[in-house]
């Protein structure tokens, strides 16, 4: 409102200041030719037949005068004189008129003379010699036929009117197509009497058409009587009346008004002045036009062009001119007017009126229509961007539960747990329950709880996502994994109390891995079993070692007892070793047991020496069979590592294994293998196993880790694939290369040292 | 007096079978490694070998056979703890007594060691009985050694005599001296004598 404020504050200045430069003009304009008068101007006297009330032509004076002013390059002095010719028609009046003006222009006389009504044309021709003596005259006012009617002499020139009836009578045929009562009215006066013969010659040339009635040199009363009589649909075409019959004058407008008032049937008229005064109007040319074209004659006359020279001109600018009032009206259709008919009164009036208040009102309006438009643009875009974004939310919120993931939103200071429909599902929730922060964390398994809490606690301080698996419980007792994501929002201060994040259900995926863990660890024990199964003999040989000691201990006890006097010291020492011996076979048995065992991966502090040989010694036989000589250079204080024993050994099993078998081709007394421990760079462990074998070709050795994949005649293919995994499960690391020197094989096992895991723990 | 060689890489086994067999009245001379017994076994004894198939640096076949090059011919029992059949065949064509497997009862191992003690006792017999035939030719002359030769083959003394360029009668004395040397009366027996030491190389 401020701003239409100003604005009409603004239009209003601006109105002001035009009035008064338009005021400055006007007062320039009439002070002018007193205030500059000097020689260099031209004078233009303007007689009118009429009174200074007579609306045609003073209209045509003003046009004129106007129109000079705008092209002469000189200033000009303007001078008029009323004659007022019609209402005193006396001769006497003429010749003292005719003498005023000779006294009156006797100084100074016109340059040019200007008539203005077909009266002034005759009085300025028959005493031109006495008021101004070969003065230029330019006529406006006369109709062709009166042009040819008198004999003017050649420097009298002007604009020759068409008061056209013919064409007038074509507008009223054409908007009443129907009429054929045609009533004419002209007055008595003698410019009236001008337009009989006319009048009849064009309804003649019309004849079988109209039943005419020429309402010609009435008495006024009669004529209104006979008017107010006539048929609604019939055309009246009136003339002029600048005199009734009983010799009163009138002012042929103020006729059309009165006449036009009155009468049941459209009046038409082929002159400009009775527009406006209700008559429907007629082909017509306007006075400002004669005016100017007049102006335009005077100016040649006055640059000094001899006014023989300049004949008399038709005026051009006619056309058809209607009141659009007169034809509502007599219920006139707009729509039958010729192409190119100028309608007037098209109610520009309260345009015209009320032109501020229209403008602000306009630009009122046209402010609240745009704000309404934006309004109504930017409402549009809202509903748009609320169903886009409510689109988008459904899409995410359907693909986030196809995925089986929940989207929630926490914030810790009002508590508020904000939570998809598919976390109540993921959490096996009633409908009936709230989903608040207390009843998600109430479902976390209570071995999860403090890792829950914690995580929620911590996401804070972290920068990117935080995610940690927990367990939760469902209200049927079935438990499901859930992987907990948050993201920190911080507010415009930095703190941060808004946390968003996903739950996950990692159910299906957790059980597969433990499936997967558990399918490994089959592999694993098949292996293991399958690795001892190729040791059967050699083990059988080592568990019958103890028990050949055993055996015969116990016969040789038996023995001893039978006998007369039983050595008994060496009876008792039979027995110690019995004892001994069964252990020593225990202990083979239980370590074969570890091997064949199948359990879960555990974790136990491990002296890889003690590793090392108790590897050996289960090999024992075998190698022994194999005429495989084991050179150890194990490290003394070696570091502990971590791990599972069980899995570790049988890593240094199949190293071994393979080491022995690739030594299938060596020579009996080339037949080693080093094995070697040490501590590594990074300070963690290594196991070294070096052969004499055959060692790895090039082409083995991309796919020496791979699954099924063997070089040997018997054997699945899994050792080493399984072995790698079994060393990566222990952060360590696996790799074999072929000995630089000597040829064969040399495999390294690195683990971490028990310190370095616990640190890193 | 019966002695045991016992070869075995196990130490425990190897003591408590030298008590087991000192318990039955053996006399056991007891090794942990096949090359120290090579190095201390005097043939010379009377007694059997058991010895252990799977040892370092020599197995139990390869030492039987070390044994054997190295002109011993003892009676050998193997013991092994994985009894595969390759191993027990290549063992028992290789003259073994016994292959026994681990841990072998008392009565297996006493059964084998009388076969191989009566083995031995035989074995020991015909060689000393070879030895004194082969003492006995060691003093025939190398003409009485032509004709000794001849007679087992059979050939007639005039045959002979034509074989060697002489007469017959020189033939006949050379005969009688060589039966009188060996101690026999009859060809038969010359042939029977001469057939025990000629499989012998």
């Amino acid at each position: 409102m401020a701003v239409l404020g100003r604005c009409r504050t603004l239009s209003g200045q601006r109105a002001s200041r035009s009035c008064g430069i338009l005021c400055v003009l006007l007062v320039v304009q009439w002070l002018g030719p007193s205030l500059y008068a000097n020689d260099g101007r031209y004078r233009v006297l303007m007689l009118h037949a009429f009174n200074f009330n007579f609306p045609a032509t003073t209209r045509i004076a003003d046009a004129a005068r106007q129109r000079l002013m705008e092209i002469s390059p000189r200033e000009i002095e303007f001078d008029a004189d009323f004659l007022d010719l019609a209402r005193v028609a006396d001769p006497e009046h003429e010749r003292r008129t005719a003498e005023f003006l000779r006294q009156k222009h006797a100084r100074t006389p016109p340059d040019v003379v200007m008539t203005l009504g077909s009266a002034a044309l005759p009085f300025i021709l028959k005493y031109r010699d006495v008021i101004a003596p070969n003065i230029p005259v330019v006529f406006t006012s006369i109709s062709a036929h009166n042009y040819a009617a008198q004999r003017l002499p050649p420097d009298v020139t002007g604009i020759i009117s068409e008061f056209n009836l013919d064409k007038t009578l074509q507008l009223a045929e054409r908007l009443q197509p129907d009429a054929r009562q045609l009533f004419i009215i002209a007055g008595s006066g003698p410019t009236d009497r001008l337009w009989y013969a006319k009048a009849r010659s064009v309804v003649e040339s019309r004849a079988p058409k109209f039943e005419a009635t020429f309402l010609f040199g009435l008495p006024y009363e009669k004529l209104v009587a006979e008017l107010s009589r006539v048929s609604p649909d019939a055309i009246v075409i009136l003339l002029t009346v600048f005199a009734d019959s009983q010799g009163k004058s009138f002012i042929p407008a103020d006729v059309a008004k009165s006449l036009s008032a009155l009468s049941p049937a459209p009046l038409y008229a082929p002159y400009e002045t009775y527009l406006g005064q209700g008559s429907v109007g007629g082909f017509v040319e306007t006075f400002e036009s004669v005016g100017m074209a007049a102006a335009d004659l005077m100016m040649e006359v006055l640059a000094g062009n001899d006014a023989e020279t300049l004949p008399p001109r038709t005026n051009r600018a006619q056309a058809y001119r209607v009141d659009v009032r007169a034809m509502n009206r007599w219920n006139l259709p707009e729509g039958r007017l010729p192409a190119g008919t100028t309608v007037l009164f098209k109610r520009p009036s309260i345009w015209e009126q009320h032109y501020h208040l229209v403008l602000a009102a306009f630009f009122a309006f046209a402010l609240q229509t745009l704000f309404a438009a934006a309004l109504l643009v930017q409402w549009q875009r809202k509903l748009r961007a609320e169903r886009l974004l409510k689109e988008s939310e459904e899409r995410i919120t359907f693909a986030a539960a196809s995925a089986n993931i929940g989207l929630w939103q926490f914030d810790s200071r009002s508590n508020e747990l904000w939570a998809t429909e598919h976390c109540r599902a993921l959490f096996g929730l009633d409908e009936k329950l709230p989903l608040t922060h207390e009843t998600v964390l109430s479902m976390v398994h209570p071995e999860d709880r403090r890792l829950a809490i914690a995580a929620l606690r911590d996401a804070p301080q972290g920068t990117g996502g935080v995610g940690s698996e927990v367990r939760i419980v469902l209200p049927d007792g079935q438990t499901r994994w859930i992987r907990v994501r948050a993201h920190p929002h911080s507010d415009d201060r930095g703190s941060i109390h808004l946390l968003s994040g996903v739950f996950i259900d990692i159910t299906e995926q957790k059980m597969a891995e433990a499936e997967a863990r558990l399918q490994r660890e089959e592999v694993t024990h098949l292996v293991r079993v399958s690795t001892l199964g190729e040791l059967s003999g050699a083990i059988a040989h080592e568990i019958s070692q103890p028990l050949t000691a055993i055996l015969a201990n116990a016969q040789a006890a038996l023995h001893l007892m039978r006998q007369e006097t039983p050595d008994l010291t060496e009876v008792e020492q039979a027995l110690e070793e019995v004892v001994h011996e069964d252990n020593r076979a225990g202990e083979v048995i239980q370590r074969l047991r570890k091997l064949l065992r199948r359990g879960e991966r555990r974790s136990e502090r491990i002296d890889m020496n003690e590793l090392v040989r108790s590897t050996l010694a289960l090999l024992n036989s075998e190698l022994i069979s194999r005429r495989i000589t084991v050179k150890t250079d194990l490290k003394e204080g070696l570091p502990e590592t971590l791990g599972d024993p069980v899995q570790l050994q049988q890593v240094l099993l199949n190293l071994l294994m393979n080491a022995m078998d690739a030594m299938g081709g060596t020579p009996v007394s080339q037949r080693f293998i080093v094995i070697a421990t040490r501590v590594d760079r990074a300070r963690g462990i290594e196991v070294v196993v070096q052969d004499r074998g055959v060692g790895i070709r090039l082409a083995e050795r991309a796919r020496l880790f791979e699954p099924f994949y063997t070089t040997k005649s018997h054997g699945l293919g899994l050792g080493l694939s399984i072995c790698s995994t079994i060393v990566q499960a222990h952060g360590g690391k696996l790799s074999l290369s072929n000995n630089e020197e000597g040829g064969g094989t040399a495999a390294s096992l690195s683990l971490p040292a028990q310190k370095i895991l616990l640190a890193a723990e | 007096m019966f002695t045991v060689f016992l070869v075995d890489d196990e130490p425990a086994v190897v003591k408590a079978m030298s008590r087991l067999l000192r318990a039955r009245g053996y006399d056991v001379r007891a090794y942990t490694s096949p090359q120290d017994f090579l190095a201390n076994h005097d043939d010379a004894v009377p007694g059997c070998a058991i010895f252990d198939v799977s040892m370092p640096g020599l197995d139990g076949l390869e030492l039987q056979e070390a044994m054997t090059s190295a002109g011993g011919a003892r009676p050998v029992i193997f013991m092994t703890g994985k009894g595969d059949i390759p191993t027990s065949v290549r063992a028992m064509r290789a003259g073994a007594i016994d292959f026994l497997t681990k841990p072998a009862s008392d009565r297996d191992i006493f059964g084998a060691l009388a076969r191989a003690e009566q083995q031995d006792h035989a074995a020991r017999q015909v060689r000393a009985e070879k030895a004194a035939i082969a003492a006995k030719i060691a003093t025939l002359t190398p003409r009485e050694h032509e004709v000794l030769a001849l007679v087992v083959a059979g050939r007639l003394n005039k045959q002979i005599a034509a074989d060697l360029g002489t007469v017959e009668k020189t033939i006949k004395v050379h005969r009688s001296r060589v039966m009188a040397k060996l101690g026999v009366r009859t060809v038969a027996d010359l042939v029977r004598m001469v057939g025990k030491v000629s499989s012998s190389p």
